[in-house]
């Protein structure tokens, strides 16, 4: 009791809604501070784009707090594809290749993102390959269900 | 994300091209800074592959970093507690080898001047400046009252700043992440990920190339090494470490280079005109071969700049800095034009000021939300 009661102490505020993100569950407290070195904060205000559609990708967002709308052609009412709440991700397509963001993201209300840039991803597959292959592992898996609700949605 | 693929326009060329004069003149008057400023990221270019693999062995990266500077800045220490005793016990001895090979290279340059004249008619009648043989005996014979004492002064106060370089080094190694994020982290929302994309292309064009250099030193060492050990000149593995590490100075690097071999083959091996010619033949071959077939080929992937550009900046650097600005011109050129080409594409990109302006003005909403005029 008393271990766990210090291992909360000594845990960085953050690390509590990093832990709560799907990519990022497999990683231990030692991992998940080796990739918070690595994160971005950002906080952006409702209404303010993220990232446009058609821009070149270059990082994954992970949403600690807040809402963030996802939308194609920039129409955020009759173009919503989706709408992402905390410890979502998006933007992960940027991980794997160089292709310009299929879709724009913005804030639905104020909200706070960590942000994982590509090359600090692809360091990562040097010099932590563990960390880097579990976070490959995960982004696996979230990719083939979105593929599999993709597949089921077009069938009903 | 703009790749730059479309190149830069002729002002940002300009701009570029005047930001790296102003930083090499200012870089002039910092020069004890901006040394170890540059070994330092030598240093950490060179270490930074070993940090990554203690890392992957379990070290924080903090024990990492405390370790490779600390071992290098006692491999560094005991090298000089070494040099300095052996520097002064010596130090006769280097000013007679200096004056006998002074005399043997102008030896040397006397002989093959009388040949020339001897050949050709119209060299005869010519002044070739006949008092530089009094000169160079003169700057043997005063060295050690004229500039042994100024050059150790000099080395005794450049000696704190070059001991800056692993201390830099050391924070760079622990702290380089944490800096870059907290750069970042000024940058506003819009201009984020570019800024990103510009960060890691500055790092990765400055690694190339820093890298690319010690390649360089290393091919050019090795070249000259072999080749003058192949030639039967004596202590070739100095000569050829030496050359090869002056060659880091473009242009009057290997000429300096040269002329220390050809004086130290003229003395050691008299009445041998043909051996010079040899190895003014392995120098001119390994000056080929580093302008054709390994500066493109190590640095070329790093620098796209036009070799005219590129003669043309060594000139003006030279102009401006001298030496320093020879060594310092493509570095900081390289690192100007992906800053130039990167903020031509943010100031050109109207999408992303748009939305920097909306950002602004959504945060004003927010701050000025509740209060009224009345």
């Amino acid at each position: 009791m008393l271990r766990r009661f210090l291992k909360a102490r000594s845990e960085p505020a953050n690390f509590a809604a990093l832990r709560r993100i799907d990519l990022f569950h497999a990683l231990n407290r030692r991992e998940l501070r080796t990739l918070d070195s690595l994160l971005h904060h950002r906080s952006y205000c409702q209404d303010e784009i993220i990232f446009d559609e058609g821009e070149d990708g270059q990082a994954v967002y992970f949403i600690l707090s807040g809402h963030v709308l996802i939308s194609r052609q920039s129409r955020p009412v009759d173009g919503a594809i989706a709408e992402l709440g905390p410890d979502q991700s998006f933007g992960e397509m940027a991980m794997l290749d160089d292709a310009p963001r299929m879709a724009q993201a913005r804030a639905r209300d104020d909200c706070r993102l960590a942000v994982l840039f590509r090359d600090d991803f692809l360091g990562l597959l040097q010099s932590h390959a563990l960390i880097a292959s579990k976070l490959s592992l995960a982004l696996a898996h979230m990719l083939a269900r979105r593929l599999r609700d993709t597949i089921s949605r077009d069938v009903v | 994300m703009a790749k730059h693929q479309d190149g830069s326009g002729p002002l940002t060329w300009i701009a570029v091209i005047f930001t790296t004069c102003i930083l090499l003149f200012l870089f002039q008057k910092i020069l004890w800074l901006v040394v170890p400023f540059m070994l330092a990221f030598v240093l950490y270019y060179l270490i930074s592959p070993f940090t990554h693999k203690l890392i992957m062995a379990g070290l924080s990266p903090e024990l990492a970093a405390i370790g490779l500077s600390g071992i290098f800045l006692l491999l560094a220490g005991a090298w000089l507690l070494v040099l300095y005793p052996l520097a002064i016990a010596h130090a006769g001895l280097w000013q007679d080898d200096l004056q006998r090979y002074l005399l043997g290279g102008t030896a040397a340059l006397e002989a093959a001047v009388t040949t020339l004249k001897f050949k050709f008619a119209f060299l005869r009648n010519m002044d070739m400046g006949g008092d530089y043989r009094q000169n160079l005996l003169d700057l043997s014979s005063h060295f050690s009252e004229k500039y042994l004492g100024q050059m150790i002064t000099t080395i005794a106060a450049w000696l704190p700043s070059l001991l800056l370089a692993p201390i830099i080094t050391f924070f760079l190694l622990r702290d380089g992440v944490r800096l870059r994020k907290f750069i970042i982290s000024a940058v506003p929302n819009a201009y984020f990920e570019k800024t990103l994309y510009l960060m890691r292309a500055i790092d990765r064009t400055a690694r190339m190339y820093f890298l690319g250099l010690l390649s360089l030193v290393a091919i050019d060492g090795s070249m000259l090494c072999g080749g003058l050990w192949a030639l039967g000149i004596p202590a070739a593995l100095t000569l050829g470490l030496l050359a090869a590490l002056l060659g880091v100075i473009p242009y009057l690097g290997p000429l300096l280079g040269c002329a220390i071999a050809l004086m130290v083959t003229a003395t050691d091996l008299p009445g041998n005109p043909a051996m010079l010619y040899w190895v003014i033949g392995l120098f001119a071959l390994v000056r080929v071969m580093d302008d054709f077939v390994f500066l493109p080929y190590v640095m070329g992937r790093s620098m796209h700049i036009h070799p005219l550009l590129t003669l043309l900046m060594f000139f003006i650097g030279e102009a401006i800095a001298g030496v320093s600005g020879l060594i310092l011109v493509i570095p900081v050129l390289g690192i100007m034009m992906v800053i130039g080409e990167t903020v031509e594409a943010i100031l050109s990109d109207d999408r992303l000021r748009v939305r920097h302006t909306h950002a602004r003005r959504l945060e004003r909403v927010i701050a000025t939300g509740d209060l009224t005029l009345d």
